[in-house]
């Protein structure tokens, strides 16, 4: 098939973007979309046309959260559940018109092209999203029992990739959906119940101060979330907040 | 010079007891001041760098992606295995002890292997206590599955994401770590060289690394008391692989060229379960986990007439007969079936389709789940395997509920790496090789659900012992200072290398023939499949060597890498790495030249038997051949590590 | 309390608590709005705008109910502000193709649109107790008695009656001026009075649809409670049709708010679960469609039907 494609292109943090339109033929169904970037780039690089266009992706099998483009209108492409780089041009048509835009929000400045800087996501991490587990003298791993419900929703919240589509996808550049996995993934194990006040307090807070916006319910984030992420841990985000907020030993201020 | 391993006296069962019990230590408020730096942050890396900066140490940690949780451990299915015994079905530290030997086809360094085994149980606990979310059976408790080349149960798994959630857990502690100020952490910055001083007697040490700011091309120095690499496996050296399109050798292989013995290159394991290719434009392969193993059975149609028919696609794979399929592993295997080793299936797979029963493109065999779809209901194989199916789904635009899978074996895992004794410290004082970067404990062979196992014995419960033994004396040496000749020799040569690349580019840039780092890379991962990939011989090899060499030449000629060294630029990086991966391809098959034998992943058709499977020479080559780099064009030096097998009897491999 | 730790979820949180109020008090407004349609002239109605403007209790509500509106909105803006901050300086191009839940993304016209309402719907009825804007008024035959009551009132009728106003007023100020001048005051009820028999509705009970003059010409005798007639504005306003599709356009836009705002409340109070979700929603929707039809079935149902 053959497709013209419409890609962002910004030389650095500080240079200012702008669309530029190329063309790519003979483009194969089973051709995954990044393959067809790689083909476009094998072609700017060989023609001589222009620098070859920067994407970010490592894994290629949708488990390592590095790629991820704005493809008409929707993070991930026209495909429910998928990342960027396991889209297949299957989901396109010959002659098709495809925008290619990197993430926009505050906190996810361009790097290059479509490569934005994603740290922000690490900050929220390393300001609680952890259980402070000091290696060793731990006690045995069946001596904490946990009902498989429970540690099946566990694992359904943590299975977020961090790719930050739910940032993209929200009309207020929310990070609610990232951050509520993450709370919710350690509120519902026992062992990450000693923490768990503290935890969600310091995250939402990290996530206010980056410039990340408030969740407005309009669950795009869920839609759009690779790994199909439910609101519902929103939900048990704002109920951990309530009671953070509610629950606060006042000493410790 | 000779490779010393250090393996502690005293029984097997002992050996590790005694080291820790012996070994130095560092005083609390010494730790602070001595600094270590961690390159890579997957499950080796990312594990040792948070154990180490719990336990005082400064540490800085590189990772080339935007984030250390992107590393490819992230990437692995299956789960990990751990004698734990909870099963009751006959565990123990000596059967995981056992199988990995015997899975390793007897080509791992035993005390090595023990420790594995000893400390597999607590990683466990550590990960369950990080918040992993292992698989949980009703009553609360964990659960397991089985997995290649074991008759017990002692896999704990997350899903099909086990290698995720395990390094999530590891990046977790990292993180914390962070935000304590112990660990700091450089995301996209890769290291290009090692930096080696002498002490005061002399004696080389790592002391720092030379690594590039992937976003803004500035190369910067880090000075530190010791150096860890934990940089992953050069799988992509296939072009085509199970890898990430960011796994490269290229931080081992600075190591390697520093005076770092890198051993049994040759060993590269090929996994049998991946979704087959379909095109010239494919950048990766999708591994399909070994669990499916469980559940599915393998098979080809028993007529070759059937094959081709399916391969015209006039027929489907669900409208050949059952008496008409060949389950050749359960053939040829019945102990195991379906659930032999790795480099067995995917040779039996390799077999079939040599002799005309492939299915697909003619590189593909059926792995079928109507059986267990029969015999379970397809709900339960959907709770099993789901996330699989749908990926499955998505790649192949195929639903497995309904035609039976395809797939064929690819590149997934190397065994070999840097040298290292039992330490883990390679022949370079100083610097320490973790996790698949290093070549310790798999043999010839790695067994499924192992690898997260290495990773994380690596970096939490033996670096942070081992190190401390190194680094107790270098508290006297004070604080590494980067301003030295040393770093600014490697530093030159690093701009030089770049330099060197960037002006090939300028120089074509009007020329005719402009190719690009993927065309080369490409083109040598096509000749390693094909002359050393699953089935090497001496006219094989030979052939290969030719075409590298000649490969290489161009592309040292023909390569154009646009731009230049001071901006954000993915195709500098590529061919950075792929300049190494060409030394490393030469080494690969130097390795495969020399072991005249057949062993694990690493198969010379010159050695088998009469049915076709691997055949040891152990007279000749019971050791590690560690090479020594002598110099961009000179053939590498071997150095021998003889193995000795005490607590085990060696024996034939055997699944049948 | 410092601005800046007011955080996002607590900021949210207070939204979706005004909310929640809102909600609830929506509920009872139409219900009470349902009275108009009764078949008793707008006796029940009647009765019931009166408790509402005269009960304490209700005043001190009222303030509540503006106060938090007045939140509810100005909370709503700051998050808002803050939103679009947060997306940065260069937007997409393409517009968004992502599937969102209904009415989500109109949070904020629908929640203007709305403010339009709520101002015209005050300019119609609320404004008018107030006495900041005009309106019909009305007064209750009980009160009527304390005009019976009323010696100049009494007086004056019975001039009217049987002689002529102006030479009565003009002897009367020789003699006593202050009298003259207290009786001058009541000239214009004169009329109104004589209307009353005619304006008396069929249960004897209300005397409706006094005309701002009037109401004040009655309000010259302390004690006589004039209140607005909203019945008869009411039916005045609805009956025009053009304003009977405006409230019901506004009606709509309110659907999209309340479909989305009631299971807002308890996703962002954090009572939503896997369990639950799906009914939260399906309650939602019922909520907001019930709300709907009966604020709607005043417009229409007088429109046609009274």
């Amino acid at each position: 098939m053959n497709l013209t494609l419409h890609i962002w292109r910004q030389e650095n943090a500080k240079a200012k973007g702008r669309f530029e339109t190329y063309k790519v033929e003979n483009i194969s169904p089973d051709c995954s979309f990044l393959e067809m970037l790689d083909i476009l780039n094998e072609k700017l690089t060989n023609d001589h046309i222009a620098h070859p266009v920067c994407f970010d992706n490592d894994c290629r099998e949708g488990i390592c959260g590095m790629c991820g483009l704005y493809i008409n209108g929707r993070p991930h492409g026209n495909d429910d559940g998928v990342t960027t780089c396991q889209l297949h041009m299957r989901h396109f048509n010959d002659g098709d018109e495809i925008w290619i835009e990197p993430w926009r929000a505050k906190p996810f400045p361009v790097i290059r092209d479509l490569v934005v800087d994603r740290t922000a996501f690490d900050k929220i991490i390393q300001a609680g999203g952890y259980i402070s587990a000091t290696t060793g003298g731990v006690p045995d791993a069946n001596s904490i029992l946990i009902p498989k419900h429970k540690a099946d929703q566990a694992m359904d919240a943590a299975e977020c990739i961090g790719c930050g589509a739910c940032v993209a996808a929200c009309k207020n550049a929310s990070a609610m959906l990232f951050v509520s996995a993450k709370v919710s993934h350690l509120a519902l194990l026992p062992q990450g119940k000693p923490e768990a006040q503290d935890r969600v307090k310091k995250m939402v807070c990290k996530m206010d101060e980056l410039g990340f916006g408030a969740c407005t319910n309009t669950y795009a984030c869920e839609a759009e979330c690779p790994k199909q992420i439910k609101r519902q841990n929103i939900a048990r985000l704002n109920r951990e907040w309530i009671c953070s907020a509610l629950g606060r030993d006042r000493k410790e201020k | 010079m000779t490779l010393d391993s250090k393996i502690p006296e005293g029984p097997i069962a002992e050996k590790w007891t005694n080291y820790k019990a012996h070994q130095k230590l560092v005083n609390p408020a010494n730790k602070r001041k001595l600094d270590i730096i961690v390159v890579g942050t997957g499950l080796a890396g990312g594990a040792a760098a948070a154990s180490l900066g719990a336990l005082g140490f400064h540490v800085d940690v590189f990772c080339i992606q935007d984030s250390p949780r992107r590393a490819h451990s992230i990437a692995a299915q299956g789960g990990i295995n751990a004698a734990k015994n909870y099963q009751n079905d006959g565990d123990s530290i000596y059967r995981l002890f056992y199988d990995t030997i015997k899975g390793g086809d007897y080509r791992a360094r035993e005390a090595n292997v023990y420790r594995l085994a000893e400390v597999s149980g607590n990683i466990i606990d550590q990960c369950v206590a990080q918040g992993v979310p292992f698989a949980r059976d009703y009553s609360g408790m964990l659960d397991n599955r089985s997995f290649g080349g074991a008759q017990v149960s002692r896999t704990f798994y997350a899903r099909g994401q086990t290698g995720q959630q395990l390094l999530l857990g590891a990046y977790s502690a990292l993180s914390r770590e962070v935000a304590r100020g112990t660990v700091t952490l450089h995301e996209r910055h890769e290291m290009l060289d090692l930096v080696i001083i002498p002490d005061k007697e002399g004696k080389p040490r790592a002391r720092g690394i030379i690594a590039r700011n992937l976003v803004t091309g500035e190369i910067e120095r880090y000075a530190a008391h010791a150096v860890v690499v934990a940089s992953g496996g050069y799988g992509n050296l296939f072009y085509l692989s199970t890898n990430a399109m960011g796994s490269n050798v290229s931080a081992a292989w600075a190591c390697h060229r520093k005076g770092a013995f890198f051993a049994n290159p040759c060993y590269v394991q090929i996994h049998p379960t991946c979704i087959p290719v379909h095109g010239d434009y494919q950048s990766k392969l999708t591994l399909m986990s070994e669990s499916l193993r469980n559940d599915g059975r393998i098979w080809v149609p028993k007529k070759k007439e059937d094959a081709e028919a399916i391969r015209r696609g006039e027929k489907k794979g669900k409208d050949i007969p059952e008496e008409e399929r060949d389950y050749y592993l359960e053939r040829r295997y019945p102990a195991f079936g379906n659930l032999v080793p790795r480099d067995v299936a995917s040779r039996a797979a390799k077999e079939r389709c040599d002799a005309g029963y492939g299915v697909g493109t003619g590189l593909a065999v059926f792995l079928d789940f109507s059986e267990a779809i029969n015999r379970l209901g397809k709900d339960v194989v959907k709770q099993r395997y789901g996330n699989l199916f749908q990926m499955y789904q998505k790649i192949v635009d195929d639903d497995p509920y309904e035609t039976p899978m395809m797939i064929y074996p690819a590149v997934h895992y190397t065994m070999g790496g840097l040298w290292v004794d039992y330490e883990l410290q390679t022949t370079i004082p100083g610097l320490f090789a973790a996790g698949e970067a290093n070549f310790s404990d798999h043999g010839a062979n790695r067994l499924g659900a192992s690898a997260l196992m290495q990773g994380l014995s690596d970096g939490y419960f033996v670096l942070p012992y081992t190190l401390q033994n190194y680094l107790a004396d270098q508290i006297y040496v004070g604080k590494i200072t980067s301003d030295t000749p040393e770093f600014d020799k490697a530093e030159q040569d690093v701009r030089e290398r770049i330099n060197k690349l960037l002006e090939i580019g300028h120089k074509n840039e009007n020329g005719t023939e402009r190719l690009t780092v993927d065309h080369f890379h490409k083109a040598l991962g096509h000749i390693m499949w094909e002359y050393c990939g699953m089935a090497r011989s001496e006219e094989s090899l030979k052939i290969a060597m030719e075409k590298v060499v000649e490969l290489e030449a161009e592309f040292w000629q023909k390569v154009t890498v646009p731009g230049n060294n001071e901006e954000f630029n993915p195709e500098l990086e590529k061919a950075l790495r792929l300049a190494d991966y060409f030394e490393l391809a030469r080494l690969v098959i130097t390795d495969a030249q020399h072991r005249k034998e057949s062993c694990g992943g690493h198969f010379r058709i010159e050695s088998q038997t009469e049915d076709g499977e691997t055949l040891r020479d152990d007279e000749h080559f019971m050791y590690v051949a560690a090479w020594e780099y002598k110099g961009h064009d000179v053939t590498e030096e071997m150095h021998k590590e003889d193995l000795h097998y005490e607590a085990i009897h060696i024996a034939k491999r055997n699944y049948k | 309390m410092n601005l800046n730790q007011f955080h996002s979820i607590s900021k949210k949180i207070t939204v979706a608590l005004l909310g929640g109020f809102l909600l609830i008090f929506v509920l009872f407004h139409a219900g009470a709005n349902l009275c108009i349609l009764r078949n008793d002239d707008g006796a029940w109605y009647s009765a019931f705008c009166h408790f509402m403007g005269t009960n304490y209790i209700v005043k001190v509500f009222e303030v509540i109910l503006m106060a938090t509106i007045f939140f509810h909105i100005c909370l709503t803006l700051w998050l808002a502000y803050t939103n679009y901050k947060a997306r940065g300086t260069v937007r997409y191009h393409h517009a968004s193709k992502t599937k969102t839940h209904t009415g989500s993304k109109l949070m904020a016209w629908t929640g203007g649109f709305l403010l339009v309402l709520l101002v015209m719907h005050f300019c119609d009825f609320y404004f008018v107790k107030l006495g900041w804007v005009e309106g019909k008024y009305m007064v209750k035959t009980e009160e009527i008695n304390k005009i019976a009551q009323d010696e100049n009132a009494m007086t004056m009728l019975q001039v009217a009656q049987y002689a002529d106003v102006d030479e009565y007023l003009n002897n009367l100020e020789k003699t006593d001026t202050q009298k003259a001048a207290k009786l001058r005051e009541y000239i214009p009820l004169v009329d109104v009075i004589k209307n009353m028999e005619s304006k008396l509705s069929e249960d004897k009970k209300y005397m409706k649809n006094l005309s701002v003059e009037e109401k004040e010409a009655l309000s010259v005798i302390n004690g006589v409670d004039v209140e607005p007639d909203f019945y008869t504005m009411a039916r005045g306003k609805f009956k025009t049709w053009w304003v009977s599709v405006l409230y019901l356009i506004l009606f709509a836009l309110l659907w999209f708010h309340l479909r989305h705002g009631f299971p807002s409340v308890f996703q962002t109070l954090g009572w939503n679960n896997y369990t639950y979700s799906k009914a939260i929603d399906v309650i939602g929707i019922c909520y907001a469609c019930l709300v709907f039809l009966m604020f709607a079935a005043v417009p229409i149902g007088v429109y046609f039907f009274l």
